[in-house]
């Protein structure tokens, strides 16, 4: 099917064509959110062949965007703050508090300075294949395991005696500054 | 506090109907309700895609990261006035909390535009070839069909734009943009198949 047939009015048509061009779009990107390509559509929600290209090629190569880590960190801690004057007493007039987060008290490798880190993650869900996802300013090309990144986490706050280790321990303060 | 919403689910020869919430982030909109410092649930899930709207309306990491900041803090603080008002046709996945989100981000976007026209930066239009460090990589790494989307987006008046904004990139259904856009299902679906056919146009142009 290619559209609708124009009615008298016209408007009828062009709703018949918004609405099978929206369950094409459901249609491809529930595949992208399953990381599958779209595969054979049933007729009857094929819309016109210019508006089917261009829908693929938005949902193909739009990136996703994800903030540089650095600025996901320093929100937490706002977001922490702000919870904890949120959670005083007001009748105490006590001075806010910095409440940790649950999860906030480790960092995370990105915390430690590790914009660079190469990750690909679905915003919302399963892991995605497809589509690039831009963090802080790069590229994403690779995927690295969240294990990976745990661990990376776990050995910066776990420093054995070696001097690269120090080393290591040391530009990651560096960049938290 | 969020007023509960409860629906009857189940189909009539499966018994009694049972009740059941049908947003599904009323758990974590409730634990933070209950505990602020619970937020970060919410934070961690929607930074992204709250970050994806914001640079993608505002075409700078700077004003993007602002909007975001503006965005999330706003949502604290307004998180007691949040209703939860998922209904059954609203579908299994339907999370009322983003739409309410994504009308904050959407005001904190509209804020920022507003000091942009009050001291103009850059146009709008010419953001993608903005020689910032985010635009330099990504303009080294991003094939041409990609920045031809996405200048064919960048072109689009205002709500058209929005609209497939959250349709390709947050992959929201189209319920959830008219929640945010404040119109009806069927006047969203017109919206984005005018501005699909735009885009065609567009690419159209840019292949010849």
């Amino acid at each position: 099917m290619t559209g609708a047939p124009s009615g008298p009015g016209g408007r009828d048509s062009q709703d018949v064509d918004a609405l099978i061009t929206d369950r094409y779009l459901d249609s491809i990107l529930a595949a992208h959110g399953r990381g599958a390509d779209t595969g054979p559509v049933p007729a009857d929600v094929q819309p016109a062949f210019p508006i089917r290209l261009a829908a693929d090629r938005l949902a193909r190569d739009l990136p996703r965007l994800h903030p540089s880590f650095r600025f996901e960190e320093t929100l937490a801690g706002k977001l922490s703050q702000a919870a904890a004057r949120m959670r005083l007493p007001v009748a105490t007039g006590g001075e806010p508090v910095s409440l940790p987060i649950p999860g906030l008290g480790a960092p995370s490798p990105v915390a430690a300075g590790r914009s660079d880190v190469l990750v690909r993650l679905r915003l919302d869900g399963p892991i995605e294949v497809g589509r690039p996802l831009l963090i802080g300013g790069a590229i994403t090309s690779a995927a690295i395991s969240l294990a990976g990144a745990a661990y990376v986490a776990w050995r910066i706050r776990h420093p054995q005696a070696s001097p690269m280790v120090r080393a290591a321990r040391a530009v990651a303060r560096t960049r938290l500054t | 506090m969020a007023r509960p919403a409860l629906w009857r689910v189940g189909r009539p020869e499966e018994g009694e109907p049972r009740l059941a919430h049908l947003d599904r982030d009323r758990r974590l909109v409730e634990a933070a309700q209950a505990d602020p410092a619970r937020f970060e649930a919410l934070y961690r899930k929607y930074l992204a895609q709250v970050y994806s709207f914001a640079y993608y309306e505002l075409r700078d990491h700077h004003e993007a990261e602002d909007a975001t900041e503006r965005t999330f803090l706003s949502a604290l603080a307004n998180l007691g006035r949040f209703e939860e008002r998922a209904r059954p046709a609203d579908g299994a996945g339907a999370s009322t909390f983003r739409v309410w989100l994504f009308q904050i981000a959407r005001n904190a976007v509209a804020q920022r535009r507003r000091s942009r026209r009050r001291h103009p930066e850059a146009p709008l239009e010419a953001a993608f070839n903005v020689a910032d460090p985010f635009d330099m990589e990504l303009a080294a790494v991003r094939r041409d069909e990609t920045g031809a989307a996405a200048r064919a987006l960048a072109r689009l008046p205002g709500d058209r734009r929005r609209a497939l904004i959250l349709r390709f990139v947050d992959e929201m259904t189209t319920r959830e943009i008219a929640g945010i856009l404040g119109r009806s299902e069927g006047a969203v679906r017109v919206l984005i198949h005018r501005a699909l056919r735009s885009v065609a146009r567009e690419l159209d142009d840019t292949q010849r």
